[in-house]
Parts: C-alpha cells; sequence; structure tokens
C-alpha cells in the first residue's frame, strides 16, 4: 500500500489512431503500469456497454474510448455506434448512483489526431480529478502499484 | 416477438434487497431480439447490480446466466444443478418466462426485471412496433393484413375515426394511422369494397371467454 | 316521442345545442344550462365525459333535463363501457324517457384526466348504432335473446367531414346510414368549401335521403381560440381566412365576430341541400346559444303536437 491515490484507467482505442501500434503500447504500459490498462479494437463499433462496466467493476477509476474522426471510420459508422454505446453506459452507471464521468469518449479530430501516448497522459490526468471509485473502494488497499 | 423493456434500476434493486444470493438469469429467445433481456443486457445488468452493491456495501453474490428459452421447461431444466446455490432469480425473461421458471423451481423466488410489453415486430434496427393483440381470431385478411385491434387507438373494427389526419393517429402524431394504411393498402389490392360492409362485433370470447387460454394438442402430446 | 324526430320529419331546419354536464355533482349547474337553451332550441345533446374528463353522467344529467321539460340527446361513448353496460344503459335510457341517443367512439383516454385507464372499446360507434336499432327495431339485443319492451330512441351518429381520407368519409357516413343511424350530427363546420364536397358525396349517393343531417358549429370566442383549433385539435379544419378575420378585429369585439361568422355558417348550411339542421356546439359559452339562433332566423321553434 503506497497511500497516495493512483486511478486506473481503462482505455478503449481503435486501432487506426496515431502511434497506437503494438510496440507502442507496450513503451507505454511500461511507463504506466497498474495505472493504465490499454485495450485495442479493431474499431469502435465493436465496443460494448458491458466491456466499460466490467472495467469499472473489476479495476478502473474510469473507462474511456477513443474512436477514429467522425466520417473517418473504416467500417463507415463504428465511430457513431460507440457514441451511443457510451452514452448508454453512462445512463447505466447514474441509474446506480455512480458518476457519469467515469466513461467517456474521445474523438480523434481529423485534423490534428492526438497519438495513442498523449492520449494516455491527458486521460489519466483527467481521471485523477476524479474520487475513488466507490465501486472499487475494498479492493484499492489491496491493489499493487509498481513504481513507475 | 415478445417485447420487452428493462425496469428501471431501482426497483430492480428494491425487489432482490431482501435476497443475498442471485441468479440473474437472461433469455436468448424474443427479449433477446429486442435487447432487453439477452446474454448481452443479463452480464450488464449483473455488472450494474454488483457496482450499486459494492458502493452500497452490500454483501451479496450476484451471478449471471443466459439459457436459450426461460417459457420452455426443457430449457428451464437445466438450471437444476445450479439453482440451489441462489436464494431468488432475477429473471430477464418475459411474463411467461419468468412464470415457467417459477413453475420449475417452486421455492424460489423469481423476481422480473423486465417489463413484458407486446406483440410486436422488429421494424428497424432500435424500433420494435405492437402489431398484434393475439386476439385468437385472426381478422387480417379482411384488412388488408393491418390489424385494426392492435394498430387503431380505439381497436375500431369500422374506421377510421374522425381524428385521422394526413395519415397520422390523432393519438400520438408520430404514429401512422392504421385505417389510412388499411385503406391504402386495400386500394392497392383493389379490395376496398371490403370495407362498405359492417364488421360485426369482436369475438372476443376466442381471448378472454373462459380466463386464460390453453392450446392442447394430443398429436403432440406424449 | 323525440321532439327533434318530430321537428326533423314535419321537414323544419331543426336545431340542436350541446351542454357539458358539470365537474361535480351540483342538478343546478346542469338546469341553469338548461335555462339559457330552453325554447333555443330543440333538443340538447348531453355530452358523455367529453375528451375523457370526468363529469356528471351524461344518463344523469339527461335525467335533469328530461325533467325540466327538455329533449335531451343522450351522447354515449364506447369508450368506457363494454356492450353489456351500452346495452343496458340504452334500456335504462329510454325506461326513463330519454328519446335521442348519439353513438360515439369517444376521445381517447389518453386526452383526460384519467390517463391511466383501460380504453373499452368493446365495440365501435358502427357496431353500436347497429346494435341500438337491433334493440329498437327487432326488440333483441346482440346474440339474438329478445326484449319484453323495446327501447323507444331516436339514432344519431356523429360524422367528420373534415378527417382523413376524403373519399373514405361518405364509405363511413354511408355505413353509419346502414348500421342505423337516424340523424347525423356533424363535426364543427369552418371550411364551408369541403364540407360542401363530402355533402356532394353523399348527396351522390343519396345519403341525405336515408340520414337526417345536421352542420355542426361553435362560436369562437377569440382569435386564440381559432388558432388554437386549427393547430391543436385533431381533425378540425380551421381555414387561415377564418383565423385571420378573427385577428383582425380588437380582442374585445371578437367574441361579436366570432357570433357573426356563426350565424354566417348556419345561414349557409340552411341554403345547403341535404343540410336539415344545425347542431350548436357552444363549448362552455351556452349563453351565445340564444343570440346566435335569433341572428340566424331560427326563431321561434315551431310547435309541435
Amino acid at each position: 500500500m503506497t497511500g497516495e491515490y493512483r486511478p486506473t484507467v481503462a482505455l478503449f482505442y481503435c486501432q487506426n489512431i496515431p502511434q497506437s501500434s503494438e510496440d507502442h503500447r507496450r513503451v507505454l504500459e511500461k511507463k504506466y503500469g497498474q495505472s493504465m490498462r490499454l485495450f485495442p479494437i479493431p474499431c469502435s463499433g465493436r465496443l460494448e456497454p458491458i466491456h466499460l462496466l466490467r472495467a469499472l467493476e473489476e479495476f478502473a477509476e474510469a473507462a474511456y474510448v477513443v474512436t477514429c474522426p467522425e466520417g473517418a471510420c473504416r467500417y463507415l459508422e463504428g465511430n457513431r455506434r460507440a457514441m451511443k454505446r457510451v452514452q448508454r453506459t453512462q445512463d447505466i452507471i447514474s441509474s446506480i448512483g455512480l458518476e457519469k464521468e467515469r466513461v467517456g469518449i474521445i474523438i480523434e479530430s481529423s485534423e490534428a489526431p492526438e497519438p495513442l501516448g498523449q492520449l494516455a497522459e491527458r486521460l489519466l490526468e483527467r481521471a485523477l480529478k476524479l474520487a475513488p471509485s466507490p465501486v472499487l473502494k475494498g479492493a484499492m488497499t489491496t491493489k499493487e502499484h509498481p513504481s513507475p | 416477438m415478445i417485447t420487452a423493456e428493462q425496469k428501471p434500476i431501482q426497483e430492480i434493486r428494491d425487489m432482490i434487497s431482501p435476497y443475498k444470493k442471485i441468479l440473474v438469469l437472461g433469455c436468448n429467445s424474443c427479449v433477446a431480439e429486442c435487447a432487453a433481456g439477452g446474454e448481452k443486457e443479463t452480464a450488464m445488468l449483473a455488472s450494474a447490480l454488483r457496482m450499486a452493491a459494492k458502493m452500497n456495501e452490500e454483501d451479496v453474490l450476484i451471478e449471471e446466466k443466459a439459457i436459450e428459452r426461460q417459457c420452455v421447461k426443457d430449457f428451464v431444466i437445466l438450471l437444476d444443478d445450479i439453482i440451489d446455490q441462489y436464494d431468488a432469480v432475477l429473471s430477464l425473461g418475459c411474463g411467461a418466462g419468468v412464470q415457467a421458471v417459477g413453475d420449475m423451481f417452486y421455492e424460489v423466488p423469481v423476481i422480473p426485471a423486465l417489463n413484458t410489453e407486446f406483440l410486436g415486430e422488429t421494424k428497424e434496427q432500435g424500433l420494435w412496433l405492437e402489431n398484434c393483440l393475439g386476439c385468437g381470431d385472426c381478422m387480417l385478411y379482411y384488412f388488408g393484413g393491418i390489424c385494426p385491434l392492435a394498430r387503431c387507438s380505439k381497436q375500431l373494427l369500422n374506421g377510421p375515426c374522425g381524428g385521422s389526419m394526413e395519415g397520422r393517429c390523432e393519438v400520438d402524431p408520430d404514429m401512422p394511422c392504421a385505417w389510412q394504411m388499411i385503406i391504402d393498402r386495400l386500394s392497392r389490392f383493389g379490395a376496398l369494397e371490403r370495407l362498405e360492409q359492417v364488421y360485426p362485433p369482436k369475438d372476443w370470447s376466442k381471448k378472454q371467454g373462459v380466463g386464460p387460454r390453453r392450446i392442447q394438442r394430443e398429436d403432440q402430446q406424449r | 316521442m323525440s321532439r327533434l324526430r318530430k321537428v326533423l320529419d314535419s321537414g323544419e331546419f331543426a336545431v340542436t345545442a350541446e351542454c357539458g354536464p358539470p365537474k361535480g355533482a351540483d342538478p343546478d349547474a346542469v338546469l341553469r344550462k338548461a335555462e339559457l337553451l330552453k325554447d333555443k332550441v330543440d333538443s340538447i345533446n348531453v355530452t358523455d365525459n367529453q375528451t375523457a374528463i370526468v363529469r356528471m353522467s351524461s344518463l344523469a344529467a339527461c335525467s335533469l333535463l328530461k325533467s325540466a321539460g327538455l329533449d335531451p340527446v343522450l351522447q354515449m361513448v364506447v369508450r368506457d363501457r363494454n356492450r353489456i353496460a351500452l346495452q343496458s344503459d340504452i334500456l335504462g335510457a329510454s325506461a326513463i324517457g330519454i328519446r335521442n341517443v348519439l353513438c360515439l367512439s369517444g376521445d381517447h383516454q389518453v386526452f383526460g384526466n384519467q390517463p391511466q385507464s383501460i380504453g373499452v372499446f368493446d365495440l365501435d360507434s358502427i357496431q353500436f348504432l347497429q346494435v341500438v336499432k337491433g334493440m329498437r327495431d327487432e326488440a333483441v339485443i346482440l346474440g339474438g335473446e329478445r326484449l319484453e319492451t323495446p327501447p323507444d330512441l331516436f339514432i344519431g351518429a356523429a360524422a367528420n367531414p373534415f378527417a382523413d381520407p376524403l373519399s373514405f368519409r361518405v364509405v363511413r357516413l354511408a355505413k353509419k346510414a346502414a348500421a342505423g343511424a337516424d340523424f347525423i350530427q356533424t363535426q364543427c363546420i369552418y371550411n364551408l368549401e369541403r364540407f360542401g364536397t363530402w355533402l356532394k358525396m353523399a348527396r351522390d349517393r343519396g345519403l341525405t335521403e336515408k340520414v337526417y343531417i345536421l352542420g355542426g358549429v361553435t362560436p369562437l370566442k377569440s382569435a386564440g381560440m381559432a388558432k388554437y383549433m386549427k393547430n391543436r385539435v385533431a381533425g378540425m379544419d380551421v381555414p387561415d381566412e377564418v383565423v385571420k378575420r378573427m385577428e383582425g378585429v380588437p380582442e374585445g369585439k371578437q367574441r361579436e365576430e366570432g357570433i357573426r361568422i356563426c350565424v354566417e355558417t348556419i345561414q349557409a348550411l340552411k341554403e345547403m341541400p341535404g343540410v336539415k339542421g344545425v347542431h350548436i356546439m357552444a363549448i362552455e359559452w351556452e349563453e351565445a346559444v340564444g343570440e346566435i339562433v335569433d341572428q340566424a332566423g331560427l326563431l321561434p321553434r315551431p310547435t309541435l303536437e
């Protein structure tokens, strides 16, 4: 137990965003350790609310989805679907009294898409603003955090 | 298909509150098609309920499973091995499913997680429409394949009423007037004259004559 | 015997008015309205929980009117009663001397103050007409059982010439005539042209010879009411000219203008072959009826044996 609050973020990202190859992922995993759990998905349209819910239930303070820019989806409307599913997930967690900000979606801009590493940094900071998840409270103290 | 929608989480939480070990039971037939009670929805509801329980420091076990059909004994019996581990079942089946599971496992309370709605069609992704009442005496032939009992707000067999405007129903302008649809369809078939006759009062005994209906088929019985 | 029937049979231009029962149990509320309408009209329609709002029962209010010496038209909707209750009320109505009935579907329950109620709709309005006719003319109820004493009723129905589809509106009128309607009261007429089209179609099918058609009118109280009826009331056709005409006069004068439009409409209806009377629905404005009838030259009402 470190005593310091370190949120864990679950990051689901579309594999078409910049610098999101397997190599990049491994680098980021090393950098953030348990604080950042990265889940590449071939298309954000494949994401289901249950993926986000499970992350929140089991380990994550926050779960975010990063999609390719609107209109740029290789499968045409995957990112639009992802938006609706994130919204649905927000409705579900709100209905049990969990802040809906624990789930979010980031749509890459078509002009200047952010690389995965930069996104991870930014989203980890965003998660730091959230209080520890009331879902994970019992579990948090036992979780091991490797030093960065 | 039978359509249904999930009840509000709070209502579900209130109903399951006396129980400690709960099986959240999905049904992969109709309610899966209408995205209310299939495997996916069952997993989501169970996850949400577990999170809610943790947030409120409730010591409960919530597990999930989906079976093919809750309304058919042959499938429900598959729960026989595990049912004793739970003190309640939260069913995402339709009302028939909830009762069939309860019939088989008489000692276990089976709680409905869904509101069962109607017999309907999947019109498009995410849109389901009521179009059959299950009246026991199908009259679709006379009305161009559009049921006025299910689809006219006033169940007129001799419509349309005075509230039909521009093909819309007065009760809800988002709803098409079933009678306009009937007239359009019958004129397509050149069969509008079917509507010149006065259709007699509906024989509702086919629906509720002796209370709950049953179908018994000797050729199908063992 | 029904006064309305006598007037129509004698060839006089009939005048009926509408009386909404109170939201309460006070008989005087009905009798006050009766007083306003007495000698101004031939018969008075009593609405049946109109717009699905709970009010004193139509049957009871009709009974009060009857005792005050008026000729009530009992409006009955199929929304709230199944065929058992409807047939029973028909017998009861006749027994207490009510001689006219108007068979209606009724406004959908969702519009009223009991939106959680079940809509019965066991019969539809046309089937109901047929049932009442069978009871009266053949002394049988649904299913064929005989009545010892059949009801004595003049049977009416409603028609909306302004709803869609126009071509089918007359088919439905024909069905109502065939089912047993003796008279028809129409939806409020503001669009005389469309009404004329519908009436011609009815004439062409010989329907104006089969049923007495009473044109419905409602005096507008204000330009706001005209707009509300135009935009918000389903099945209502208020042309732009009518709205503009109401808007064209200052607010203090709009009621007069509303009455004037109503009188003009009645005068036009009197000239239309096939129209046998007028039905004035002055919604919560029964005071206006006397003036309208007077200005339209319909007073005094005929005295009949």
